[in-house]
Protein backbone atom coordinates (compact mmCIF):
# COMPACT_ATOMS: atom_id res chain seq x y z
CA UNK A 1 0.00 0.00 0.00
CA UNK A 2 1.45 3.48 -1.16
CA UNK A 3 -0.24 6.62 0.59
CA UNK A 4 0.54 9.77 -0.51
CA UNK A 5 -1.36 13.08 1.18
CA UNK A 6 -0.92 16.57 0.32
CA UNK A 7 2.68 15.46 -1.53
CA UNK A 8 4.18 18.53 -3.68
CA UNK A 9 7.10 19.06 -5.55
CA UNK A 10 8.09 22.82 -6.44
CA UNK A 11 10.89 23.78 -8.93
CA UNK A 12 11.43 27.27 -8.65
CA UNK A 13 7.88 28.45 -9.75
CA UNK A 14 6.16 25.99 -11.56
CA UNK A 15 4.36 22.92 -9.33
CA UNK A 16 5.52 19.42 -10.59
CA UNK A 17 3.35 18.30 -8.41
CA UNK A 18 0.33 19.57 -6.80
CA UNK A 19 -1.23 18.73 -3.79
CA UNK A 20 -1.17 14.66 -4.63
CA UNK A 21 -3.23 12.51 -2.32
CA UNK A 22 -4.07 9.01 -3.25
CA UNK A 23 -3.71 5.69 -2.01
CA UNK A 24 -2.46 2.46 -3.86
CA UNK A 25 -4.01 -0.52 -2.84
CA UNK A 26 -2.49 -3.93 -2.94
CA UNK A 27 -4.01 -6.76 -4.80
CA UNK A 28 -4.24 -4.35 -8.19
CA UNK A 29 -2.30 -3.13 -11.11
CA UNK A 30 -2.92 0.62 -10.55
CA UNK A 31 -1.74 2.44 -13.97
CA UNK A 32 -0.35 6.03 -13.42
CA UNK A 33 -1.46 8.02 -16.03
CA UNK A 34 -0.58 11.49 -17.75
CA UNK A 35 1.12 13.73 -20.37
CA UNK A 36 4.71 14.58 -20.54
CA UNK A 37 5.77 16.43 -17.81
CA UNK A 38 2.69 16.06 -15.48
CA UNK A 39 5.03 14.73 -11.99
CA UNK A 40 4.59 11.01 -12.45
CA UNK A 41 8.44 10.22 -12.46
CA UNK A 42 8.82 13.34 -9.63
CA UNK A 43 6.18 11.32 -7.61
CA UNK A 44 7.72 7.78 -8.01
CA UNK A 45 11.02 9.24 -6.94
CA UNK A 46 9.20 11.07 -4.11
CA UNK A 47 7.88 7.89 -2.97
CA UNK A 48 11.63 6.15 -3.22
CA UNK A 49 12.92 9.49 -0.75
CA UNK A 50 15.21 10.13 -3.73
CA UNK A 51 13.46 13.39 -3.83
CA UNK A 52 12.67 15.16 -1.43
CA UNK A 53 8.75 16.83 -1.14
CA UNK A 54 8.39 20.35 -0.90
CA UNK A 55 5.33 19.83 1.09
CA UNK A 56 2.76 16.26 2.16
CA UNK A 57 4.07 13.14 2.61
CA UNK A 58 4.73 9.46 0.90
CA UNK A 59 4.28 6.41 3.11
CA UNK A 60 4.60 2.99 2.15
CA UNK A 61 3.08 0.67 4.41
CA UNK A 62 2.59 3.26 6.64
CA UNK A 63 6.27 4.35 7.12
CA UNK A 64 8.41 6.33 4.95
CA UNK A 65 10.53 5.26 2.30
CA UNK A 66 13.96 5.47 4.63
CA UNK A 67 12.60 4.31 7.64
CA UNK A 68 12.70 0.90 6.10
CA UNK A 69 15.54 -1.35 7.21
CA UNK A 70 15.67 -3.03 3.95
CA UNK A 71 14.11 -1.23 1.63
CA UNK A 72 14.12 -3.68 -1.38
CA UNK A 73 12.52 -6.63 0.25
CA UNK A 74 9.70 -4.16 0.93
CA UNK A 75 9.72 -2.04 -2.49
CA UNK A 76 11.11 -2.90 -5.77
CA UNK A 77 11.41 -0.32 -8.15
CA UNK A 78 12.45 0.22 -12.02
CA UNK A 79 12.72 4.05 -12.41
CA UNK A 80 15.32 3.93 -15.46
CA UNK A 81 16.70 0.72 -16.85
CA UNK A 82 19.74 2.50 -18.17
CA UNK A 83 20.55 3.73 -15.09
CA UNK A 84 23.81 1.24 -14.25
CA UNK A 85 27.62 1.49 -14.76
CA UNK A 86 28.11 0.87 -18.01
CA UNK A 87 31.18 -1.29 -16.98
CA UNK A 88 29.90 -3.05 -14.40
CA UNK A 89 27.59 -6.45 -15.32
CA UNK A 90 24.04 -6.85 -14.35
CA UNK A 91 24.94 -9.82 -12.25
CA UNK A 92 27.33 -8.30 -10.13
CA UNK A 93 24.77 -4.93 -9.90
CA UNK A 94 21.93 -7.27 -8.49
CA UNK A 95 24.90 -9.06 -6.45
CA UNK A 96 25.88 -5.87 -4.88
CA UNK A 97 21.86 -4.71 -4.61
CA UNK A 98 21.90 -7.94 -2.60
CA UNK A 99 24.43 -7.81 -0.34
CA UNK A 100 23.58 -4.76 0.63
CA UNK A 101 19.59 -5.67 2.03
CA UNK A 102 20.33 -9.07 3.44
CA UNK A 103 18.81 -10.80 -0.18
CA UNK A 104 20.13 -14.52 0.43
CA UNK A 105 22.83 -14.14 -2.95
CA UNK A 106 20.78 -17.25 -4.64
CA UNK A 107 17.91 -14.54 -5.42
CA UNK A 108 19.99 -13.05 -7.92
CA UNK A 109 20.15 -16.26 -10.29
CA UNK A 110 16.31 -16.42 -9.62
CA UNK A 111 15.56 -13.02 -10.67
CA UNK A 112 17.49 -13.47 -13.49
CA UNK A 113 16.07 -16.74 -14.53
CA UNK A 114 12.33 -14.65 -13.94
CA UNK A 115 13.41 -11.91 -16.87
CA UNK A 116 15.13 -14.33 -19.32
CA UNK A 117 18.47 -12.87 -19.02
CA UNK A 118 20.61 -16.00 -18.86
CA UNK A 119 24.30 -15.28 -19.94
CA UNK A 120 24.15 -11.32 -21.07
CA UNK A 121 23.69 -10.62 -17.39
CA UNK A 122 27.56 -11.11 -17.42
CA UNK A 123 28.12 -8.59 -19.91
CA UNK A 124 28.87 -5.12 -19.03
CA UNK A 125 25.14 -3.13 -18.77
CA UNK A 126 26.63 -0.90 -21.50
CA UNK A 127 26.62 -4.27 -23.90
CA UNK A 128 23.13 -4.20 -23.35
CA UNK A 129 20.28 -3.75 -25.24
CA UNK A 130 17.39 -1.13 -24.05
CA UNK A 131 15.22 -4.02 -24.02
CA UNK A 132 17.94 -6.30 -21.95
CA UNK A 133 18.55 -3.44 -19.70
CA UNK A 134 14.55 -3.04 -19.28
CA UNK A 135 14.60 -6.95 -18.12
CA UNK A 136 17.79 -6.26 -15.88
CA UNK A 137 15.65 -3.40 -14.31
CA UNK A 138 12.70 -5.15 -13.67
CA UNK A 139 15.08 -7.81 -11.91
CA UNK A 140 16.23 -5.20 -10.07
CA UNK A 141 12.65 -4.80 -8.63
CA UNK A 142 12.03 -8.24 -8.20
CA UNK A 143 15.39 -8.80 -6.70
CA UNK A 144 13.93 -8.21 -2.40
CA UNK A 145 10.57 -10.47 -3.40
CA UNK A 146 9.10 -6.79 -2.51
CA UNK A 147 5.09 -6.12 -1.67
CA UNK A 148 5.32 -3.22 -3.60
CA UNK A 149 6.39 -2.57 -6.98
CA UNK A 150 6.93 0.71 -9.04
CA UNK A 151 7.26 0.37 -12.68
CA UNK A 152 8.26 3.62 -14.98
CA UNK A 153 7.10 2.78 -18.39
CA UNK A 154 8.35 -0.65 -17.98
CA UNK A 155 7.43 -1.90 -21.54
CA UNK A 156 9.65 0.90 -23.11
CA UNK A 157 12.24 -0.43 -25.64
CA UNK A 158 10.61 -4.31 -25.83
CA UNK A 159 9.76 -6.75 -28.20
CA UNK A 160 6.20 -7.50 -28.52
CA UNK A 161 7.09 -10.75 -26.44
CA UNK A 162 8.53 -8.74 -23.68
CA UNK A 163 5.63 -6.29 -23.89
CA UNK A 164 3.08 -9.61 -23.44
CA UNK A 165 5.47 -10.92 -20.84
CA UNK A 166 5.47 -7.60 -19.08
CA UNK A 167 2.13 -7.81 -18.76
CA UNK A 168 1.61 -10.86 -17.28
CA UNK A 169 4.24 -10.76 -14.82
CA UNK A 170 2.22 -7.50 -13.54
CA UNK A 171 -0.83 -9.38 -13.85
CA UNK A 172 0.75 -12.46 -11.62
CA UNK A 173 2.31 -9.95 -9.39
CA UNK A 174 -1.14 -7.92 -8.48
CA UNK A 175 -2.99 -11.48 -8.38
CA UNK A 176 -0.28 -12.17 -5.64
CA UNK A 177 -1.85 -9.66 -3.31
CA UNK A 178 1.26 -7.21 -4.54
CA UNK A 179 0.99 -3.67 -4.37
CA UNK A 180 1.34 -2.59 -8.58
CA UNK A 181 1.97 0.96 -9.65
CA UNK A 182 2.79 1.43 -13.18
CA UNK A 183 3.13 4.35 -15.26
CA UNK A 184 2.78 4.04 -19.05
CA UNK A 185 2.03 6.16 -22.33
CA UNK A 186 0.89 3.31 -23.89
CA UNK A 187 -2.77 3.24 -23.33
CA UNK A 188 -3.54 0.06 -25.45
CA UNK A 189 -1.33 -1.43 -22.83
CA UNK A 190 -2.97 -0.20 -19.97
CA UNK A 191 -6.36 -1.04 -20.90
CA UNK A 192 -4.70 -4.31 -20.81
CA UNK A 193 -2.95 -4.52 -17.28
CA UNK A 194 -4.60 -1.98 -15.15
CA UNK A 195 -7.73 -2.66 -12.62
CA UNK A 196 -7.33 1.08 -11.58
CA UNK A 197 -6.06 4.11 -13.27
CA UNK A 198 -4.53 7.11 -11.39
CA UNK A 199 -4.30 10.25 -13.91
CA UNK A 200 -2.56 13.34 -13.22
CA UNK A 201 -2.36 16.58 -15.57
CA UNK A 202 -0.17 19.19 -14.24
CA UNK A 203 0.94 18.07 -11.05
CA UNK A 204 -2.35 17.73 -10.13
CA UNK A 205 -4.64 14.31 -9.55
CA UNK A 206 -7.27 14.51 -12.43
CA UNK A 207 -8.90 11.10 -11.96
CA UNK A 208 -8.36 8.20 -9.52
CA UNK A 209 -11.12 5.19 -10.34
CA UNK A 210 -11.43 1.82 -11.32
CA UNK A 211 -10.42 1.37 -15.34
CA UNK A 212 -13.94 -0.29 -16.00
CA UNK A 213 -15.56 3.16 -15.19
CA UNK A 214 -13.48 4.79 -16.58
CA UNK A 215 -14.22 3.33 -19.74
CA UNK A 216 -18.42 3.31 -19.05
CA UNK A 217 -17.89 6.80 -17.84
CA UNK A 218 -16.83 8.23 -21.21
CA UNK A 219 -18.69 9.85 -23.62
CA UNK A 220 -17.61 7.87 -25.90
CA UNK A 221 -19.08 4.57 -24.27
CA UNK A 222 -22.69 4.34 -26.24
CA UNK A 223 -25.51 1.96 -27.40
CA UNK A 224 -25.21 1.13 -30.90
CA UNK A 225 -28.75 0.46 -32.65
CA UNK A 226 -29.44 -0.71 -35.80
CA UNK A 227 -33.15 -0.28 -37.28
CA UNK A 228 -35.29 -0.28 -40.00
CA UNK A 229 -37.55 2.40 -38.11
CA UNK A 230 -34.30 4.71 -37.00
CA UNK A 231 -36.38 7.99 -37.05
CA UNK A 232 -39.14 6.41 -35.26
CA UNK A 233 -36.95 4.65 -32.39
CA UNK A 234 -34.69 8.14 -32.27
CA UNK A 235 -38.26 10.25 -31.25
CA UNK A 236 -39.11 7.15 -28.82
CA UNK A 237 -35.47 7.86 -26.93
CA UNK A 238 -35.43 11.17 -27.17
CA UNK A 239 -39.11 10.97 -25.28
CA UNK A 240 -37.55 8.73 -22.99
CA UNK A 241 -35.12 11.41 -21.75
CA UNK A 242 -32.36 9.36 -23.78
CA UNK A 243 -29.69 11.30 -25.35
CA UNK A 244 -29.35 10.08 -28.94
CA UNK A 245 -27.57 10.76 -32.50
CA UNK A 246 -28.39 9.25 -35.92
CA UNK A 247 -25.57 8.46 -37.24
CA UNK A 248 -26.80 6.49 -40.45
CA UNK A 249 -29.71 5.74 -42.55
CA UNK A 250 -30.38 2.93 -40.00
CA UNK A 251 -28.26 3.31 -37.00
CA UNK A 252 -28.48 5.04 -33.95
CA UNK A 253 -26.10 5.93 -31.20
CA UNK A 254 -27.11 6.40 -27.69
CA UNK A 255 -25.17 7.88 -25.45
CA UNK A 256 -25.85 7.73 -21.08
CA UNK A 257 -27.93 5.18 -20.99
CA UNK A 258 -28.06 1.72 -20.29
CA UNK A 259 -27.94 -1.03 -22.85
CA UNK A 260 -31.00 -2.67 -21.54
CA UNK A 261 -33.15 0.72 -21.20
CA UNK A 262 -33.00 1.17 -24.98
CA UNK A 263 -34.02 -2.39 -25.42
CA UNK A 264 -36.69 -1.60 -23.58
CA UNK A 265 -37.92 1.20 -24.99
CA UNK A 266 -37.54 -0.01 -28.15
CA UNK A 267 -39.65 -3.20 -27.18
CA UNK A 268 -42.74 -1.06 -25.65
CA UNK A 269 -42.72 0.95 -29.04
CA UNK A 270 -42.87 -2.39 -30.66
CA UNK A 271 -39.69 -1.47 -33.07
CA UNK A 272 -38.06 -3.96 -34.53
CA UNK A 273 -33.91 -4.30 -34.01
CA UNK A 274 -31.57 -5.40 -36.23
CA UNK A 275 -29.10 -5.30 -33.97
CA UNK A 276 -28.22 -3.43 -30.23
CA UNK A 277 -24.69 -3.30 -28.75
CA UNK A 278 -22.85 -1.43 -26.67
CA UNK A 279 -19.61 0.41 -28.19
CA UNK A 280 -17.41 0.62 -25.80
CA UNK A 281 -14.65 3.73 -25.58
CA UNK A 282 -10.77 2.84 -25.62
CA UNK A 283 -9.10 3.53 -22.90
CA UNK A 284 -7.03 6.01 -25.33
CA UNK A 285 -10.26 7.90 -25.90
CA UNK A 286 -11.33 8.34 -22.33
CA UNK A 287 -7.98 9.54 -21.51
CA UNK A 288 -7.91 11.70 -24.29
CA UNK A 289 -11.17 13.40 -23.18
CA UNK A 290 -9.72 13.70 -19.84
CA UNK A 291 -7.01 15.37 -20.57
CA UNK A 292 -8.03 17.81 -23.32
CA UNK A 293 -7.93 20.75 -20.65
CA UNK A 294 -4.78 19.75 -19.60
CA UNK A 295 -2.75 19.01 -22.91
CA UNK A 296 -4.56 22.59 -24.50
CA UNK A 297 -3.18 23.98 -21.55
CA UNK A 298 0.36 23.13 -22.33
CA UNK A 299 -0.05 23.90 -25.95
CA UNK A 300 -0.89 27.20 -25.32
CA UNK A 301 1.64 27.89 -23.20
CA UNK A 302 3.79 26.52 -25.55
CA UNK A 303 2.51 29.11 -28.21
CA UNK A 304 2.90 32.15 -26.17
CA UNK B 1 26.24 -1.13 7.87
CA UNK B 2 28.35 -3.96 7.33
CA UNK B 3 26.05 -5.14 4.34
CA UNK B 4 26.13 -1.46 2.73
CA UNK B 5 30.14 -1.73 3.27
CA UNK B 6 29.99 -5.24 1.64
CA UNK B 7 27.93 -3.97 -1.42
CA UNK B 8 30.21 -1.03 -1.94
CA UNK B 9 33.60 -3.29 -1.56
CA UNK B 10 31.86 -5.70 -4.41
CA UNK B 11 30.83 -2.23 -6.61
CA UNK B 12 34.32 -1.43 -6.44
CA UNK B 13 36.12 -4.50 -7.84
CA UNK B 14 33.22 -5.16 -10.17
CA UNK B 15 34.75 -2.19 -12.92
CA UNK B 16 37.45 -2.48 -14.94
CA UNK B 17 38.29 1.33 -13.81
CA UNK B 18 39.50 0.26 -10.12
CA UNK B 19 41.79 -2.38 -11.93
CA UNK B 20 43.02 0.24 -14.11
CA UNK B 21 43.76 3.08 -11.53
CA UNK B 22 45.65 0.55 -9.04
CA UNK B 23 47.86 -0.69 -12.29
CA UNK B 24 48.23 3.38 -13.34
CA UNK B 25 49.50 4.39 -9.74
CA UNK B 26 51.29 1.41 -9.05
CA UNK B 27 53.29 2.50 -12.69
CA UNK B 28 53.36 5.85 -11.36
CA UNK B 29 54.58 5.20 -7.97
CA UNK B 30 58.01 3.01 -9.63
CA UNK B 31 58.27 5.09 -12.01
CA UNK B 32 58.34 8.66 -10.51
CA UNK B 33 60.49 6.53 -6.80
CA UNK B 34 63.03 5.70 -9.73
CA UNK B 35 63.34 9.27 -11.17
CA UNK B 36 63.41 10.81 -8.35
CA UNK B 37 66.18 8.44 -6.60
CA UNK B 38 68.11 8.52 -9.29
CA UNK B 39 68.30 12.10 -9.31
CA UNK B 40 69.19 12.05 -5.30
CA UNK B 41 72.10 9.08 -6.03
CA UNK B 42 73.32 11.31 -9.16
CA UNK B 43 73.67 14.05 -6.76
CA UNK B 44 75.61 12.41 -3.93
CA UNK B 45 78.09 11.33 -6.85
CA UNK B 46 78.41 14.83 -7.94
CA UNK B 47 79.31 15.97 -4.13
CA UNK B 48 81.22 13.43 -4.47
CA UNK B 49 80.99 11.84 -0.49
CA UNK B 50 81.52 8.28 -0.83
CA UNK B 51 79.92 7.48 2.33
CA UNK B 52 76.89 9.52 2.07
CA UNK B 53 73.47 7.35 2.26
CA UNK B 54 69.73 8.00 2.33
CA UNK B 55 66.62 5.55 2.25
CA UNK B 56 65.28 4.32 -1.27
CA UNK B 57 61.89 5.16 0.66
CA UNK B 58 62.72 9.05 0.51
CA UNK B 59 62.56 9.19 -3.27
CA UNK B 60 58.95 7.03 -2.67
CA UNK B 61 57.58 9.45 -0.48
CA UNK B 62 58.43 12.15 -2.81
CA UNK B 63 57.12 10.20 -5.53
CA UNK B 64 53.28 10.87 -4.00
CA UNK B 65 52.97 13.86 -5.37
CA UNK B 66 52.91 12.44 -8.84
CA UNK B 67 51.12 9.25 -8.20
CA UNK B 68 48.38 10.71 -6.32
CA UNK B 69 46.20 11.89 -9.09
CA UNK B 70 45.87 7.83 -10.05
CA UNK B 71 43.99 7.50 -6.41
CA UNK B 72 42.59 10.74 -6.88
CA UNK B 73 40.44 9.09 -10.43
CA UNK B 74 40.25 5.83 -8.67
CA UNK B 75 38.61 7.86 -5.49
CA UNK B 76 36.50 9.87 -7.40
CA UNK B 77 34.96 7.41 -9.36
CA UNK B 78 33.27 5.61 -6.56
CA UNK B 79 31.10 8.48 -6.37
CA UNK B 80 30.77 10.49 -10.05
CA UNK B 81 30.02 7.25 -12.25
CA UNK B 82 26.95 6.68 -10.03
CA UNK B 83 25.96 10.23 -10.47
CA UNK B 84 27.15 10.08 -14.36
CA UNK B 85 25.28 6.64 -15.04
CA UNK B 86 22.15 7.51 -12.72
CA UNK B 87 22.70 4.44 -10.58
CA UNK B 88 23.72 6.43 -7.64
CA UNK B 89 19.51 6.22 -7.28
CA UNK B 90 19.57 2.59 -7.65
CA UNK B 91 22.32 2.80 -4.56
CA UNK B 92 19.92 5.08 -2.79
CA UNK B 93 17.04 2.87 -3.09
CA UNK B 94 18.82 -0.06 -1.36
CA UNK B 95 20.55 2.48 1.19
CA UNK B 96 18.59 5.81 1.41
CA UNK B 97 20.00 6.73 4.92
CA UNK B 98 22.16 8.80 2.85
CA UNK B 99 24.80 9.03 5.38
CA UNK B 100 25.27 5.72 5.67
CA UNK B 101 25.73 5.30 1.87
CA UNK B 102 28.77 8.00 2.06
CA UNK B 103 30.06 6.08 5.14
CA UNK B 104 30.18 2.59 3.79
CA UNK B 105 32.10 4.44 0.46
CA UNK B 106 34.35 5.75 3.10
CA UNK B 107 35.18 3.28 4.74
CA UNK B 108 36.29 1.03 1.62
CA UNK B 109 37.76 3.33 0.29
CA UNK B 110 40.13 4.35 3.45
CA UNK B 111 41.40 0.33 3.70
CA UNK B 112 42.05 -0.25 -0.40
CA UNK B 113 43.90 2.61 -0.77
CA UNK B 114 46.12 2.46 2.38
CA UNK B 115 46.57 -0.92 1.49
CA UNK B 116 47.55 0.40 -2.33
CA UNK B 117 49.68 2.45 -0.83
CA UNK B 118 51.69 0.51 1.01
CA UNK B 119 51.51 -2.08 -1.53
CA UNK B 120 52.51 0.31 -4.06
CA UNK B 121 55.56 2.18 -2.24
CA UNK B 122 56.84 -1.42 -0.87
CA UNK B 123 56.86 -1.69 -4.61
CA UNK B 124 58.59 1.35 -5.63
CA UNK B 125 61.06 1.15 -2.71
CA UNK B 126 62.13 -2.74 -4.05
CA UNK B 127 62.34 -1.47 -7.46
CA UNK B 128 64.78 1.78 -6.29
CA UNK B 129 66.46 -0.39 -4.11
CA UNK B 130 67.79 -2.64 -6.92
CA UNK B 131 68.10 0.20 -9.63
CA UNK B 132 69.85 2.89 -7.34
CA UNK B 133 72.12 -0.61 -5.84
CA UNK B 134 73.76 -0.82 -9.36
CA UNK B 135 77.13 0.87 -9.96
CA UNK B 136 76.25 3.57 -12.38
CA UNK B 137 74.50 5.30 -8.87
CA UNK B 138 77.69 5.06 -6.82
CA UNK B 139 75.88 2.85 -4.11
CA UNK B 140 74.47 5.34 -2.22
CA UNK B 141 71.25 3.53 -1.62
CA UNK B 142 70.15 1.98 1.48
CA UNK B 143 67.73 -0.17 2.65
CA UNK B 144 66.65 1.03 6.87
CA UNK B 145 63.92 -1.41 7.15
CA UNK B 146 62.13 0.20 10.10
CA UNK B 147 62.71 3.75 8.67
CA UNK B 148 61.61 2.18 5.19
CA UNK B 149 58.30 0.62 6.76
CA UNK B 150 57.23 3.68 8.86
CA UNK B 151 57.73 5.76 5.67
CA UNK B 152 55.70 2.94 3.59
CA UNK B 153 52.40 3.28 6.39
CA UNK B 154 52.95 6.67 6.11
CA UNK B 155 52.40 6.47 2.46
CA UNK B 156 49.73 4.28 3.34
CA UNK B 157 47.66 6.68 5.76
CA UNK B 158 48.38 9.58 3.20
CA UNK B 159 46.66 7.60 -0.05
CA UNK B 160 43.91 6.77 2.64
CA UNK B 161 43.53 10.71 3.73
CA UNK B 162 43.36 11.78 0.09
CA UNK B 163 40.98 9.32 -0.79
CA UNK B 164 38.33 10.13 1.59
CA UNK B 165 38.81 13.53 0.43
CA UNK B 166 38.52 13.63 -2.86
CA UNK B 167 35.44 11.29 -2.47
CA UNK B 168 33.90 13.74 -0.03
CA UNK B 169 34.51 16.20 -2.87
CA UNK B 170 33.28 14.50 -5.48
CA UNK B 171 30.29 13.84 -3.11
CA UNK B 172 29.68 17.52 -3.20
CA UNK B 173 30.43 18.29 -6.87
CA UNK B 174 28.70 15.53 -8.50
CA UNK B 175 30.92 15.28 -11.61
CA UNK B 176 33.99 13.86 -12.49
CA UNK B 177 35.40 17.01 -14.17
CA UNK B 178 34.06 19.30 -11.54
CA UNK B 179 36.18 16.98 -9.00
CA UNK B 180 39.30 16.52 -10.38
CA UNK B 181 39.15 20.34 -10.90
CA UNK B 182 38.65 21.04 -7.26
CA UNK B 183 41.11 17.98 -5.68
CA UNK B 184 43.94 19.18 -8.39
CA UNK B 185 43.21 22.92 -6.98
CA UNK B 186 43.17 21.84 -3.55
CA UNK B 187 46.13 19.41 -4.14
CA UNK B 188 48.42 21.19 -6.32
CA UNK B 189 47.08 24.48 -8.01
CA UNK B 190 46.56 26.66 -4.84
CA UNK B 191 49.48 25.54 -2.87
CA UNK B 192 51.84 25.80 -6.06
CA UNK B 193 50.01 29.67 -6.90
CA UNK B 194 50.65 30.56 -3.08
CA UNK B 195 54.15 28.91 -2.69
CA UNK B 196 54.95 31.60 -5.68
CA UNK B 197 53.15 34.56 -4.70
CA UNK B 198 55.71 34.14 -1.96
CA UNK B 199 54.35 36.28 0.85
CA UNK B 200 54.69 34.94 4.11
CA UNK B 201 51.34 34.30 4.87
CA UNK B 202 50.74 32.82 1.60
CA UNK B 203 53.38 30.24 1.74
CA UNK B 204 52.40 29.35 5.63
CA UNK B 205 48.54 28.83 4.09
CA UNK B 206 49.95 27.00 1.36
CA UNK B 207 51.84 24.71 3.32
CA UNK B 208 48.87 23.69 5.27
CA UNK B 209 47.27 22.31 2.55
CA UNK B 210 46.65 18.79 1.87
CA UNK B 211 49.71 17.90 -0.47
CA UNK B 212 52.17 19.61 1.75
CA UNK B 213 50.76 18.70 5.12
CA UNK B 214 50.66 15.16 3.76
CA UNK B 215 54.56 15.65 2.79
CA UNK B 216 55.12 16.85 6.10
CA UNK B 217 53.43 13.85 8.07
CA UNK B 218 55.40 11.51 5.47
CA UNK B 219 58.92 13.51 6.61
CA UNK B 220 59.34 14.24 3.12
CA UNK B 221 62.96 15.95 2.63
CA UNK B 222 62.84 16.48 -1.11
CA UNK B 223 59.71 18.48 -2.84
CA UNK B 224 58.46 21.04 -4.05
CA UNK B 225 59.43 23.35 -1.41
CA UNK B 226 62.58 23.12 -1.99
CA UNK B 227 63.23 20.78 1.11
CA UNK B 228 61.26 19.66 4.52
CA UNK B 229 58.56 21.11 5.64
CA UNK B 230 59.08 23.65 8.65
CA UNK B 231 56.55 21.81 10.97
CA UNK B 232 56.06 18.36 13.00
CA UNK B 233 54.88 15.15 10.85
CA UNK B 234 52.37 15.10 13.94
CA UNK B 235 50.71 18.68 12.82
CA UNK B 236 51.05 17.28 9.05
CA UNK B 237 48.64 14.34 9.92
CA UNK B 238 46.58 16.74 12.22
CA UNK B 239 45.93 19.10 8.82
CA UNK B 240 45.52 16.09 6.60
CA UNK B 241 42.39 15.36 8.77
CA UNK B 242 41.58 18.50 8.40
CA UNK B 243 41.16 18.70 4.85
CA UNK B 244 39.33 15.30 4.87
CA UNK B 245 36.54 16.04 7.30
CA UNK B 246 35.73 19.37 5.83
CA UNK B 247 35.31 17.48 2.21
CA UNK B 248 33.94 15.05 3.57
CA UNK B 249 31.28 17.27 5.50
CA UNK B 250 30.79 19.43 2.68
CA UNK B 251 29.93 16.50 0.87
CA UNK B 252 27.52 15.01 2.58
CA UNK B 253 25.98 17.98 3.17
CA UNK B 254 25.04 18.16 -0.53
CA UNK B 255 24.11 14.65 -0.71
CA UNK B 256 21.62 15.31 2.51
CA UNK B 257 20.12 18.69 0.92
CA UNK B 258 20.06 17.80 -3.14
CA UNK B 259 18.01 15.66 -4.63
CA UNK B 260 19.37 12.61 -6.26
Amino acid sequence: MISLKGLSKRYGDRMAVDELTLEVRPGAVTGFLGPNGAGKSTTMRMILGLDRPTAGTALIGGVPYHRIRYPLQKVGALLDARALHPGRSGHAHLVAMARSNGIARGRVAEVLETVGLGEAARKRAGALSLGMSQRLGIACALLGDPEVVMFDEPVNGLDPDGVRWVRHLMRSLADEGRTVFVSSHLMSEMQLTADHLVVLGKGRLILDAPLAEVIARSSLTAVVVRTPHAADLAVRLKAGGVAVERVGENELVATGVAIERVGDLAHEAGIRLHELRTREASLEQAYQELTASSVEYGAQKAGV
Amino acid sequence: MRQVIGAEWAKLWSVRSTWWCLAGLTALMVLSALALGGATATDLMREGVRSARFAVSEPVVSATTFAQFALVALAMLVITSEYASGSVRSTLQATPIRGRMLAAKALVVLPVMFVAGVLSGALATAAGYVVLSLDTFGGHAALPLGEVTLDLLRVGVFFALVAVMTLGVGTAMRSAAGTLTVVFMLLMGLPLMLLMAGGPAAVEVSLRMPLFAGLAFMESTDNMTGGPIPYPAGEGLAWLLVWTAAALAAGYAVLRGRDA
